[in-house]
């Protein structure tokens, strides 16, 4: 088995560090190159991004020497003295190594967890190092695995669930209160950059219409011109509020823009539907009034950000049932790759005893004494291999039995002495 | 019949369990075995009716018995149906509990002998029971207007008070539960109109008047009357989600109450 890593991640080195030691795309494929050409290293992966590095790969030679090759090699290439990577650098071998794959592509071990970046920046990584030829048997059963244990994560645990950012949560309201955003109109009052976001989200989201509309015609028309929607006068707005059905409010006014008084009079003349107010602006600019009108639903900034609050403590919380899934999974990989290890030895078993009937039928052919072609094709093609299988049968299951819980190597040496293949 | 019975009340429970149990956990929990227990609750509960017509030849659709049956079951593919349109699997958790209720009241109800087949007169022998499957069949609908009308109250709570608890997201949108709301109603208005209509043509081919005046023809009458005010507040848009969905629960309850004490006062 012997997989090992080392690498550095946001928790453990300041950002001027991991821009040291990323690998750019073009240099990808040369470094994976370079590091299966090491003695003690036969396949390899590396994970670059901005909040981590890893080097990942296969070490029949050993763990530890593995481990030491790869610290070498990514002090080298960078050009850096071996010392400075101390306390920055984290080393992991076999279950400790596969764990924390498993982790990261789960985006457990990430700044945000949940964030859905890690696991394509993941698979981009597995796909350059097949490219460069660097992935074998052990790694590409590894990743695979990783990928489905981050997908198993994110559909069972609610890790990824609820939004953590602004701009999505208040995505998240309108589809709780719309159930089709597609035909539905989003007026962006003021020209904040968070005001500006929350409408991009909502684009992307389905809405179909924008109307912008700032005291700076100008500046409504560039916002306007950027999401393909169309700015209104300052003084007008108030007349499309009615038909508007999601106001983003985010100018830099210092007392209410708009009061109940104007949304009474545009709920009227709107046809039925609820109207959503998202107050992204402080001091608010909306009047907070407005949340006790039928049919209206008003959300200012603290609103939006004690759900993210909330929302990020709930994803602590699901990482818990995450971590318990990790462990099952590590467990039950380990006990694969243990029980793979034995293919090689199992058919090395069947030849040699294949060999072993061909040559003693062909010693004793002359005491069968006459056979006709047909006999002699079913003996060899139908009772040697039989046999083979029957007297192997017991052996292989042994083997693969045994391999799930200690080393095979041994075993494959015992039987390797018992068999006399030397 | 007692082994479907139990197979009937069996599955449709475990429905319930699963289904409001799943409205308080984020994670998907026991969705196949509620499935399954739901494909054979209703498959025993359809035998159960097919069983009980065929014995009796004539549609299972007198006496309490049957006629809860019946209900229970309709209102079962009145949600299959809407589950298939609308993306809202919380509706089951508000639907089931009903289902099950009716399924029990049935469950324990003598049976009844029934009325005689009408032989003779083969537009009558069709018209009652077309006349009491359409009625029953618009219950089944009003029912899940009823709990569409509460989802929509309990989401827009949520959204109000602005503290989310896991029900919020469990919950479909408040546009859909009031799509889900409106378009239960006009199916079962229509249904109920129909039905009527199938009644008065009963009664005045079996008695040569179209009106008798009975406690159940009152009933029907004021029911269809009331969902006719309800849709036109509806359509006129003058009360907003939520007035709208607090008067059909409110008017639903009363419909329930009102049947309840007709069948009890004016037993026909």
């Amino acid at each position: 088995m012997n997989i090992v890593l080392v690498g550095i991640s946001h928790k453990t080195a300041p950002l001027e560090m991991r821009e040291r030691l990323a690998f750019s795309e073009l240099c990808l494929r040369d470094a994976l190159g370079k590091l299966v050409d090491q003695d003690a290293l036969e396949e390899a992966l590396i994970v670059s991004t901005c909040n981590r590095v890893e080097l990942l790969a296969s070490a029949p030679g050993g763990a530890d020497r593995g481990l030491d090759r790869l610290m070498e090699f990514l002090c080298g290439f960078h050009g850096l003295e071996p010392g400075t990577l101390n306390g920055h650098l984290y080393r992991h071998s076999d279950s400790d190594a596969i764990k924390h794959v498993f982790r990261v592509a789960s985006s457990l071990d990430s700044m945000v967890v949940g964030e859905s970046q890690i696991l394509g920046q993941v698979k981009e990584a597995y796909q350059a190092a097949v490219e460069a030829g660097t992935v074998g048997r052990v790694l590409s059963q590894l990743m695979n695995r990783a990928l489905y244990v981050a997908k198993r994560i994110r559909t069972e645990t609610g890790v990824a669930q609820n939004p953590v950012s602004v701009s999505s949560v208040a995505v998240e309201l309108a589809q709780k209160i719309f159930s089709d955003l597609s035909d539905k109109t989003v007026l962006l009052v003021g020209a904040g950059e968070t005001g500006e976001l929350a409408a991009r989200c909502l684009i992307e989201a389905g809405t179909s219409k924008l109307l912008v509309t700032n005291r700076t015609a100008e500046r409504a028309g560039e916002i306007a011109n950027k999401f393909g929607g169309a700015a209104v006068s300052f003084e007008a707005f108030y007349d499309v509020l009615s038909l508007s059905d999601i106001v983003l409010c985010s100018t830099g006014a210092a007392d209410y823009v708009i009061s109940p008084a104007e949304t009474r009079r545009a709920l009227k003349s709107r046809k039925r539907g609820p109207l959503l107010f998202i107050d992204i602006s402080v001091p608010r600019n909306i009047d907070p009034s407005i949340a006790d009108i039928e049919n209206t639903f008003l959300f200012d900034i603290d609103d939006l950000q004690s759900i993210v609050q909330s929302n990020l403590s709930e994803r602590v919380r699901e990482a818990n049932a995450a971590e318990a899934i990790v462990e099952a999974e590590v467990h039950q990989f380990v006990k694969q790759l243990r029980s793979l290890d034995i293919g090689p030895a199992i058919a090395e078993v069947k030849e040699l005893l294949s060999q072993m009937a061909a040559s003693e039928f062909k010693r004793n052919r002359k005491r069968l004494g006459g056979l006709t072609a047909e006999q002699e094709t079913a003996i060899r093609d139908v009772l040697i291999p039989a046999l083979v299988n029957k007297l192997s049968h017991p052996v292989i299951l042994h083997l693969r039995n045994a391999a799930r819980e200690r080393e095979p190597s041994e075993l494959i040496d015992e039987l390797r002495k018992m068999l006399r293949i030397d | 019949m007692e082994i479907l019975w139990i197979i009937i009340l069996a599955g449709y429970a475990i429905c319930v369990a699963q289904s409001v149990f799943a409205l308080t956990t984020k994670r998907p929990v026991m969705q196949r075995a509620s499935l399954i227990a739901l494909g054979a609750a209703l498959g025993a509960h359809t035998v159960w009716l097919v069983i009980k017509g065929i014995r009796a030849n004539r549609c299972p659709l007198v006496g309490t018995e049957e006629m809860s049956a019946f209900l229970s079951w309709s209102l079962v593919v009145f949600y299959l149906v809407a589950s298939r349109w609308y993306r809202a699997a919380a509706l089951k958790a508000f639907v089931f509990p009903i289902v099950l209720a009716l399924a029990t009241i049935a469950a324990i109800s003598p049976g009844s002998q029934g009325t005689p087949p009408l032989a003779n007169q083969p537009l009558q022998g069709a018209l009652l029971p077309i006349h009491v499957g359409l009625i029953l069949l618009a219950y089944a609908s009003f029912f899940i207007t009823f709990g569409a009308g509460l989802m929509y109250i309990i989401q827009e709570r949520e959204l109000k008070h602005k503290r989310f608890s896991t029900i919020f997201y469990r919950l479909p949108s408040l546009d859909t539960c009031d799509e889900i709301g409106s378009r239960s109603m006009a199916v079962g208005f229509v249904l109920l109109t129909v039905g009527i209509l199938a009644g008065l043509l009963f009664t005045h081919t079996r008695y040569g008047v179209y009106w008798q005046g009975g406690p159940l023809e009152i009933f029907s009458v004021a029911t269809w009357v009331v969902y006719l005010l309800l849709i036109q507040t509806r359509m006129s848009a003058r009360w907003g989600g939520r007035a709208g969905a607090l008067a059909s629960i409110v008017s639903f309850l009363i419909v329930v109450c009102s049947l309840v004490g007709v069948r009890y006062l004016g037993h026909a």
